[in-house]
């Protein structure tokens, strides 16, 4: 299973290139089964970076592209009247794939924005009265862009909360630049992959990260700072008991991709900036900036 | 931090807390000033909510200006107490109006809490100490709520609460250890507005129609033994031994003193008991007639009477005993001249036919002084007290038309037709009776209780009293007085009602619990003062001021390390096996200046150390694994502890 993770990885830095730690991190949400959001300007390979996931890991894949006409029946699908039959029956929509990359997401209506971030979070699809299952595993990638450009909704606090991670790209490093300049067309790539890690393989990592064990000492650290963002003036809201157990979960799902059995204040640390960011503070794209008070104000027992 | 940026609710809350501050001082300080402060405080008030009605500056300065005028107006000057704590208000007010930053609030604070203080230079009770207490608790949650980012009002009072309960310790220590020192008189109760009510230095009964009763306390006697039946409570005042008809005045005369000591003779067991006396405008203390004994502070006079030699304006607390029976000895000539004083003009016919009627005898007053009481008794005199006004003749008047009258009534024409007769006699101010608190066991004795009896000197007896009231009104004497029933009665009719309805006695003796907790208040804490705190000292073998200071040291060191163990449970030395092997070797590091910050992970504090010792990479990756595995998984095995340890008791700094 290590191994397999291991070329998983390896594979995916060879496409996106010089961004260890935010694909580890990408990984990880994935490990952890929660969604990702992924915030940057255009250009900097978020879509490549979903694509390469869904490849890998053999799940078909479709890709949304959230635009201000979308409407929720795209997405979820409907009802259509069968003339032979003299019946309606349901067409699913978009969602109903193992990966969704739900592309500028900010471009949508909130009206469309919320019918996919139901399905999110439940995990299956109603219509008409009639409840449809989505398929497993289910992930949706969102791409959004940073709020200030123009023509966007930014999606409220609420909606936020529903993804476990915010991450951002940024430009390549120059050597890596350089090397993406001079290699082949990503696309291609892509096209090339195989599957590395099969849905019957992540759903034993799935379940092997929900057994990684967490001593009570780094629960009271982890209470520390929850409370710390309660009460201290830095932050406006504090986070949600749902973001405790998103970070408790995404620090379990690191712990194991460092081939732990145990958390560590590390794990912890390492996953703050991606799942406290975005519930902190939704219009700063800065996530390490945002949590740094928070880091550096909270002892580890 | 701006003017606007200030938390409302930190505003709100440092407001009410003043508002209940300055609420009591209405009573104490002159109308103008407090309106001025109100004011002040109603406007700033109002910005809370519309900023731009804030003062400007030459406003302020004005107002400024015109505060220090109104003081002056007032005062002319900042001394004493009223000026000073009127001072202290209007500062109050005019801070409020320039809250320009943090500071600004605890300078308020502060102030605040100065003119909660002073609130003790008017009153001194329970309830007041209370209040006070309350009101601080308020006083220092604003001072917590200043200090949350995000205040919240319940637990910002359960802590200032909480607060207030961790200094009472310090308080008593410091209450009853640290060196008393007395306030000088001009800071208390210099004011001449204080109006205190008591006997005053002339009786002139014919000219009173109604006699106020006040409930106000006077003394408290707490009895050693057995307390004196109600008839033997006379309390011995001032003697007035002079008239001209009219009004009575205390005798001036002062006779060598140690000669009326030397011929008094007592007879019979005495009462011991302690008097405390309230705040007098006059320096009289108020023995049970006749005091034997009296500590050295106190002075006896001619008249018999027990003057204080200290300050009557603060509460005082004296060691007395009396003895009912005695015998004054002989009168001089001086002294029988002084006491057969009758006014210029000469008594009417009327007083002499009457006087003959009752069988005036020099050389048997006895039989005289009977067939008088007796008069009283039968001839439709009656206690009143809303008496008629006598006129130019009072006591003839009293004796023959209106016959309606009070003790001084009585006492007064007692004494003038003795005095026609020839016999020596004279009237006593004081009190009489007193009601008894069971809950305490003292005594009360209230202003309603002042009375005017007599004394008639007869041969080989010496000066006897005799109390005419007690002939026409023996319930007067024989119950102690009760106020309520006098004013329901207002005439001569002394029915007494027993109200027996067991709420009005549970409110009864509830008033009384808390009269005996007044009692209480003031004999142990607003009377503990230098002697009282010497002697106290003393009974704990404190003798001198070293090792007091020592004491108080001591025992404050142990309230706090107490108080700091119970407070910080986070400190207590208990620290986990394993952490305590991982911070031996941060120590070891921190020798090269590598300290680890509470917040940083061990494989962080671990690649800085490596960047600083690359040659100890090994060691300190090998510790810091060992760490991580034993203090956050759960395979702690003994084993790998062992192993932690091995490897930091081999850790050194190797020098580069």
């Amino acid at each position: 299973m290590q191994a397999s993770i291991e070329q998983f990885l390896t594979v995916t830095n060879q496409i996106i290139l010089g961004k260890q730690h935010t694909i580890s991190l990408a990984v990880c949400c994935l490990f952890a089964n929660g969604h990702l959001l992924i915030e940057d300007i255009p250009g900097v390979g978020k879509t490549t970076l979903s694509h390469t996931l869904a490849r890998l890991l053999g799940l078909n894949y479709q890709r949304i592209q959230f635009t201000s006409d979308l409407l929720p029946a795209d997405i979820i699908g409907s009802s259509i009247y069968n003339v032979e039959t003299h019946e309606f029956s349901f067409h699913k929509g978009a969602l109903f794939n193992q990966m969704i990359l739900a592309d500028e997401i900010n471009r949508a209506t909130p009206k469309a924005q919320s019918a996919l971030l139901e399905a999110m979070e439940e995990r299956q699809v109603t219509s008409e009265g009639k409840t449809y299952a989505l398929p497993k595993p289910f992930f949706v990638i969102a791409t959004q862009n940073p709020s200030h450009q123009i023509g966007t909704f930014p999606l409220p606090e609420s909606q936020l909360d529903r993804f476990l991670m915010r991450l951002e790209l940024g430009y390549p490093n120059q050597q890596a630049e350089r090397e993406l300049l001079l290699g082949k067309n990503r696309h291609a790539l892509i096209a090339q992959l195989d599957m590395v890690l099969s849905p019957e393989i992540l759903a034993q990592i799935q379940a092997a990260v929900t057994e990684i064990y967490v001593a009570p000492i780094l629960l009271d650290y982890l209470q520390a700072l929850l409370n710390y963002t309660r009460e201290a003036a830095e932050y406006n809201t504090g986070l949600s008991p749902r973001a405790g157990l998103a970070l408790l979960t995404a620090a379990k799902a690191w712990a194991f991709m460092q081939q732990r059995d145990n958390v560590i204040p590390e794990d912890i640390q390492a996953v703050l900036p991606a799942v406290a960011g975005h519930r902190l503070n939704a219009s700063n794209s800065d996530s390490k900036a945002i949590v740094a008070p928070l880091l550096q104000n909270v002892a580890i027992p | 931090m701006t003017a606007l940026s200030v938390n409302p609710k930190i505003l709100i809350f440092l407001f009410s807390a003043i508002g209940l501050i300055t609420l009591p001082h209405v009573a104490n300080l002159p109308i103008p000033i407090f309106a001025f402060f109100s004011a002040l405080f109603i406007w700033r008030f109002g910005c809370i909510w519309q900023p731009k009605l804030l003062a400007p500056k030459k406003l302020l300065f004005l107002l400024t200006l015109s505060s220090f005028g109104l003081l002056f107006s007032q005062y002319q000057s900042i001394l004493g107490r009223d000026a000073g704590t009127s001072f202290f208000i209007l500062a109050l007010g005019l801070k409020l109006m320039e809250i320009n930053s943090e500071r600004d609030l605890y300078l308020i604070t502060y102030l605040a809490f100065i003119v909660a203080g002073s609130q003790f230079l008017y009153q001194q009770s329970i309830l007041m100490g209370v209040y006070s207490l309350f009101v601080c608790i308020v006083l220092i949650a604003t001072l917590v709520i200043i200090n949350t980012p995000k205040p919240n009002t319940v637990t910002a009072l359960k802590k200032s609460g909480s607060i207030m309960l961790q200094a009472l310790p310090m308080t008593v220590i410091l209450f009853v250890l640290f060196p008393r020192l007395e306030a000088p008189r001009w800071m208390i109760f210099q004011e001449s507005s204080q109006s205190l009510t008591g006997l005053s230095e002339q009786l002139e009964p014919g000219a009173i129609s109604k006699l106020g009763l006040s409930d106000e306390l006077v003394f408290r006697v707490k009895f050693k033994g057995e307390i004196p039946p109600p008839k033997q409570r006379y309390w011995r005042g001032p003697v007035y031994g002079h008239t001209d008809g009219k009004r009575w005045n205390i005798t001036r005369h002062q006779s060598v003193v140690a000669k009326h000591q030397a011929k008094l003779d007592f007879s019979g067991s005495g009462y011991e008991y302690k008097l405390m006396m309230e705040p007098q405008t006059k320096n009289w203390v108020f023995a049970l007639d006749m005091p034997n004994k009296f500590p050295a502070t106190l002075r006896q006079i001619s008249t018999y009477q027990l003057v204080s030699m200290k300050n009557s304006q603060q509460r005082a607390e004296y060691q007395l005993s009396s003895n009912v029976n005695y015998n004054t000895g002989y009168l001089t000539k001086t002294e029988f001249k002084l006491n057969t004083q009758l006014p210029v003009r000469d008594p009417s016919v009327k007083i002499r036919q009457l006087i003959q009627q009752l069988g005036a005898n020099k050389s048997n007053p006895e039989v005289f002084i009977k067939n008088l009481l007796n008069h009283f008794r039968t001839e439709k005199f009656h206690y009143t007290l809303t008496p008629p006004l006598m006129g130019a003749r009072p006591i003839e008047t009293f004796l023959f038309e209106q016959r309606r009258g009070f003790c001084s009534h009585y006492a007064t024409a007692f004494v003038y037709l003795m005095r026609v007769a020839g016999i020596p006699a004279r009237v006593v101010g004081g009190y009489q009776g007193g009601k008894i608190n069971p809950v305490g066991g003292f005594l009360e004795v209230r202003q309603a209780n002042a009375h005017a009896w007599t004394e008639v000197w007869i041969e080989n007896q010496g000066w006897v009293r005799f109390d005419p009231t007690a002939a026409i009104a023996p319930e007067r004497i024989e119950q102690g007085v009760n106020i309520e029933q006098q004013i329901a009665a207002g005439s001569a009719n002394f029915s007494s009602i027993n109200i027996d309805n067991s709420a009005l006695s549970l409110l009864k003796n509830a008033n009384m619990l808390l009269q005996s907790m007044d009692y209480s208040w003031q004999r142990w804490v607003i009377n503990y003062n230098t002697s009282n705190q010497n002697r106290f000292l003393d009974s704990l073998g404190i003798g001198d001021l070293r090792s007091l200071f020592f004491w108080m040291l001591g025992l404050i060191a142990v309230v706090t390390i107490v108080l700091a163990l119970i407070l910080f449970p986070a400190y207590k030395i208990k620290q986990d096996p394993i952490l305590r092997l991982y911070l031996r070797f941060c120590k070891k590091l921190s020798k090269v200046k590598l300290i680890r910050q509470p917040h940083e992970t061990a494989s962080a504090f671990a690649q800085r150390a490596i960047i600083e010792l690359p040659a100890q990479q090994v060691q300190i990756q090998q510790i810091t694994e060992l760490y991580l595995t034993l203090r956050y998984s759960n395979k702690t095995e003994l084993q790998t502890f062992k192993q932690l340890k091995q490897h930091v008791q081999q850790f050194k700094i190797q020098s580069k």
